[in-house]
């Protein structure tokens, strides 16, 4: 294992901290905290973002960026246009279709896992689950590139995820807990004041200050015994689980004391633009992911469970799909629209991919219960921003939609692409848990270099 | 003389603030400490000597193995190490100051076999056995709303079931062959406000689908995954889509009525045990995993899920004591035998097959007894060693050469910080959205299928370790109990203050050089120059420190 590489504490702090033991009242914080300075649009050395929106379920590709208008399987949606000639979505994503130059569409997905809970370890992680390794979720693995060991701001954002279909495809893996998302939203959406009422939903961080008798040398001097009382046992006792716990402190201090945390504070942006995002808990995720990208965090992702907001499969649509794919495409269409238009206003877009993509698609022909069930065989994913050569359609699934019949792209090949798109080596390799080291991405994958800019 | 009347004083001071004062009276009885003057129930009983020749096997076979692979053993854990772990792991939290002074002070050589007796028969010891099976049984209840909302009357079931000390194979029939609601009738409906405790919940939680109780029953009672083989036949696992539909079938007339979404009764066709697997139009009769037994159809009275559990429960079923017992050993050791649990399959053999034949026959010869393979297992030399074994790259965690740090469990974490702290909270807790302190504390702490040897912390639960209203409320002198108790002990100087803060956070004495720092620290005062809030600092780092956050 790469101690070195997992272990946050630094030698120098860490003696920094025994000195200031001696003397504990007069610690010093500066080894807890580190400064960050950042303009980030400005800044000529600045890395690419991704925003992954996560549709836990799998949502339909006919119903949405696939559609077969005049066949049995199209269902009841019409097929609009979008500002590119030729390139047809569906109806209920009207303000997408005007963005249809930054967007490209992967109809040709062709993937196998047709389970829930390992179809989204295979699409988050580029892995099929298996025995002891622990692959890390894309989330780590591109942070890890891209971002920086003293950032603020955590490097992975995850907001509002539901994780019940497998919990390890959200997390860090064998990559260990300094690469493990942030996770904002997940206890709003179990708490109904908070998910009914999603006006008012905000991502802060809770308990980001010190309690109000406890000022900053007080904390200082807390802090410093905490670190004396902790490191005979860090010393004596080994594995992920001590290292996890003096990791995630280091870094819930570094936050506590910056000023970036403000990022999480939806309600300092003017109320029209929260309502263009859509005053849902996606929308508001969306505009989150957008103010983390301004701060140059490196990799966000945000989920879309379920219509109202709270917990759900929502775009799991085995019964009365139509219904639930238009109310999800209502929630879907003016958040991510706003979030493409608000990056290029910024000067952001060119440096922030977004990717869609649930964990596979649904099946063309339409069941008994006018639903749609799992289907991995052809699927879309869309890519779209930053590193992207938009108005373009990757793949096809002939007239039914029932197979791929051009450029089938499998989740390797995906995977190395939005590794590509941001600047990151798919090859990389990290060393895992079974003292081998292995790759980012399948080096079997192959990027579709159409789309690459 | 002097040093014993202090110190009675003070735990007596310490008790009387906190909620634990009618225990620890009536525990001290009014003597002074005389500690295990007339301790029950009586110590090497018949039980413990037959656990005990468990205890020899396993202790004989594992000093083989490391002779045979050259691995040295960590050292034995000190008693306040055992104690810590020992209580974690049967009651669910630590002890009290109390209970941590009698056990150090006592100086028999049996206390160890003494103290695991009483916890035995403790009332922690049912909650915390009843949570562990709920955990095991029922975990979609962490995570599913609807299916906590059933967790009270489950668990009820299961309380009282472990408190008549029934064997496993009792729980574990009575969950397959519960009563379901029959055609048209009443019952099956574990939403009924009247509901009987049962465990029905188990059959909402699969939300009565057969092909979701299969695949649930042969992961938990099997340690066999058959996921995968619903949907087609993995070209490197054994099982085949037919075998896992074969099994399902056994479930074939359980349906939960009305709409997909809403929670309606679970019921059951009678003699319903064939299925036409999904998509392929192929109909299979229940059959056995891999069993050349067939079931008997024609026997009166006995059911699908009645044949179902006479096999799995059966003599020669290969696998459900192998399955239990891992489960137990991984309870114990951190990571089972076969790692992870639930995949016991060809492909993923067990590190000492022997020893796991071992513990399966004799957990079965003791008709499946928990408390049986508890004495056994905790007093083995392997449980009893130390977790502080230094950086240097150590042995496989499979070897059981040294206690790994585990994670603790979000019940056990809470648990953990309101016997230190003296925290109580009586608010009613609402199934939907627990808004009590504990539920919150819950949520956040909820540990994700994680194995407790890889436990992590999350930035998000630092924060509220750090600046959380029940920390803040627990380190403050007027709201927290046990604070209070020690910072206003009359008797106690500054040393023996701290003391009792480590007693009551970490189960050990301070070592001299942590007790030179933090006397220091707290007669100069700390920043704030008030010796009573530089206490609440030491109380503070405390309970944040590594040391209280694992069960090492």
């Amino acid at each position: 294992m790469n101690r070195k590489n997992r272990s946050a504490f630094r030698l120098s702090r860490r003696e920094m901290l025994r000195l200031a033991t001696a003397g504990v009242v007069s610690f010093s914080t500066s080894g807890w905290i580190e400064s960050l300075a950042a303009d980030t649009a400005k800044d000529p050395k600045r890395r690419k973002s991704c925003i992954l929106l996560w549709m836990t379920g799998g949502p339909s590709q006919i119903d949405t960026f696939d559609p077969k208008p005049g066949h049995a399987n199209g269902g009841q949606f019409k097929a609009i246009e979008t500002s590119v000639p030729g390139i047809r979505i569906s109806e209920h994503l009207p303000k997408l279709a005007q963005q249809m130059k930054d967007i490209a569409i992967v109809r040709s997905m062709s993937t196998k896992e047709g389970d829930h809970g390992r179809a989204t370890f295979n699409l988050r992680t580029g892995y099929m689950p298996q025995g002891p390794i622990h692959y890390p979720t894309l989330g780590s693995s591109v942070s890890k590139e891209l971002g920086s060991d003293d950032a603020e701001i955590p490097n992975f954002i995850s907001i509002a995820p539901v994780r019940a279909f497998n919990p390890a495809a959200f997390g860090p893996g064998f990559l260990g807990p300094q690469y493990a998302p942030l996770v904002v939203g997940e206890r709003a959406l179990m708490d109904p004041k908070a998910g009914g009422d999603a006006r008012n939903l905000s991502f802060r961080v809770e308990n980001l200050n010190t309690p109000s008798d406890v000022d900053q040398p007080r904390s200082d001097a807390r802090l410093g015994l905490l670190d004396s009382l902790g490191k005979d046992f860090l010393a004596q006792h080994p594995g992920i689980t001590p290292l996890s716990h003096q990791d995630a402190y280091q870094r819930a201090v570094r936050l506590m004391r910056s000023t970036a945390a403000k990022a999480f504070e939806l309600d300092q942006e003017p109320a029209a633009v929260r309502d263009a995002y859509g005053r849902t808990a996606f929308g508001q995720g969306c505009l989150l992911a957008r103010r983390l990208v301004e701060r140059g965090v490196p990799f966000i992702e945000v989920s879309l469970n379920s219509s109202e907001g709270a917990m759900g499969f929502g775009w799991d649509t085995h019964q009365q799909n139509f219904d639930a794919v238009k109310k999800l495409s209502e929630v879907l269409d003016p958040a991510w629209a706003a979030l493409m238009n608000d990056l290029r206003t910024k000067g952001l877009l060119d440096s922030t991919l977004i990717v869609w993509m649930g964990e596979f698609g649904r099946t063309p022909k339409i069941n008994k219960d006018a639903g749609r069930d799992h289907f991995p065989g052809a699927w879309s994913t869309v890519l779209a921003g930053g590193g992207i050569k938009g108005g373009q359609v990757i793949g096809n699934t002939g007239v039914d939609g029932m197979k791929v019949t051009d450029h089938p792209v499998a989740v390797p090949d995906l995977l190395a692409t939005v590794c590509k798109a941001v600047g990151v080596d798919p090859l990389t390799q990290n060393m895992s848990d079974v003292s081998r080291p292995i790759r980012i991405v399948d080096p079997k994958a192959n990027p579709i270099q159409e789309v690459l800019v | 003389m002097m040093r014993y009347l202090r110190y009675w004083i003070g735990a007596a001071v310490l008790a009387s603030a906190s909620h634990l004062a009618a225990e620890v009276w009536a525990a001290e009885g009014g003597r002074a400490i005389q500690t295990g003057a007339d301790a029950k129930p009586a110590a090497l009983s018949p039980a413990v000597r037959d656990a005990l020749a468990l205890t020899a096997k396993v202790d004989d076979y594992l000093s083989s193995k490391w002779t045979e692979s050259n691995v040295r053993s960590a050292a034995p854990a000190d008693d306040a190490e055992y104690m810590r772990r020992v209580y974690l792991d049967l009651v669910g939290k630590i002890p009290t100051v109390t209970e941590a002074r009698e056990f150090l002070e006592d100086t028999r050589s049996d206390k160890r076999f003494r103290l695991v007796e009483t916890l035995l028969e403790s009332s922690a010891y049912l909650t915390r056995t009843t949570e562990t099976f709920r955990a095991i049984l029922l975990p979609e209840a962490d995570t599913e709303a609807q299916v906590r909302q059933l967790a009270p009357t489950f668990e009820a079931w299961l309380r009282k079931r472990v408190s008549e000390n029934a064997g496993y194979d009792e729980i574990v029939r009575e969950v397959l062959t519960v009563r379901l609601g029959g055609r048209g009738g009443r019952g099956g409906n574990a939403f009924d406000p009247k509901a009987e405790p049962s465990p029905l919940a188990f059959y909402v939680a699969k939300d009565g689908k057969p092909e979701n109780l299969a695949a649930g029953a042969s992961r938990v009672f099997l340690g066999i995954r058959l996921e995968c083989a619903q949907c087609h036949n993995h070209p490197f696992a054994r099982w085949k889509r037919e075998e896992f539909w074969g099994l399902a079938a056994f479930f074939a007339g359980v349906a939960k009525q009305g709409r997909e979404d809403a929670n309606g009764p679970i019921r059951e066709t009678a003699g319903r045990h064939e299925l036409e697997i999904p998509g392929i139009k192929k109909v299979v009769q229940a059959s056995f995993l891999a069993d050349e037994k067939k079931p008997n159809w024609n026997r009166s009275g006995r059911g699908a899920r009645e044949q179902f559990a006479d096999w799995v429960l059966g003599e020669d079923n290969p696998y459900f004591a192998r399955a239990a017992v891992n489960r137990i050993w991984a309870r114990f050791f951190g990571i089972g035998l076969v790692d992870p649990v639930d995949d016991m399959g060809e492909e993923n053999p067990p590190v000492h097959p022997e020893l796991l034949d071992m513990l399966s026959k004799e957990f079965r010869g003791h008709r499946y007894d928990l408390k049986y393979m508890i004495r056994a297992l905790t007093a083995t030399k392997a449980y009893g060693l130390t977790s502080a074994v230094g950086r240097s790259e150590t042995a496989s965690p499979q070897m059981f050469a040294a206690m790994p740090v585990r994670s603790l469990s979000a019940d056990q974490f809470f648990e953990t910080l309101a016997q230190a702290t003296g925290f109580r909270e009586n608010a009613p807790r609402n199934p939907f959205f627990d808004g009590t302190t504990k539920g919150q504390f819950l949520q956040l702490f909820a540990n994700r299928d994680e194995k407790p040897t890889e436990g992590q912390t999350s930035i998000l639960q630092a924060l509220a370790l750090m600046n959380g209203s029940l920390m803040t409320s627990v380190t403050t002198m007027e709201t927290g109990d046990t604070l209070a108790a020690v910072a206003e002990a009359p008797f106690l100087d500054t040393a023996e203050k701290i003391e009792a803060l480590y007693l009551a956070a970490l189960t050990r004495r301070p070592r001299s050089e942590e007790r030179k720092m933090l006397v220091e620290y707290v007669d100069g005062g700390g920043p704030a120059k008030d010796s009573t809030k530089a206490l609440a600092d030491v109380f503070w780092a405390l309970l944040n420190s590594p040391e209280f956050r694992f069960n090492h």
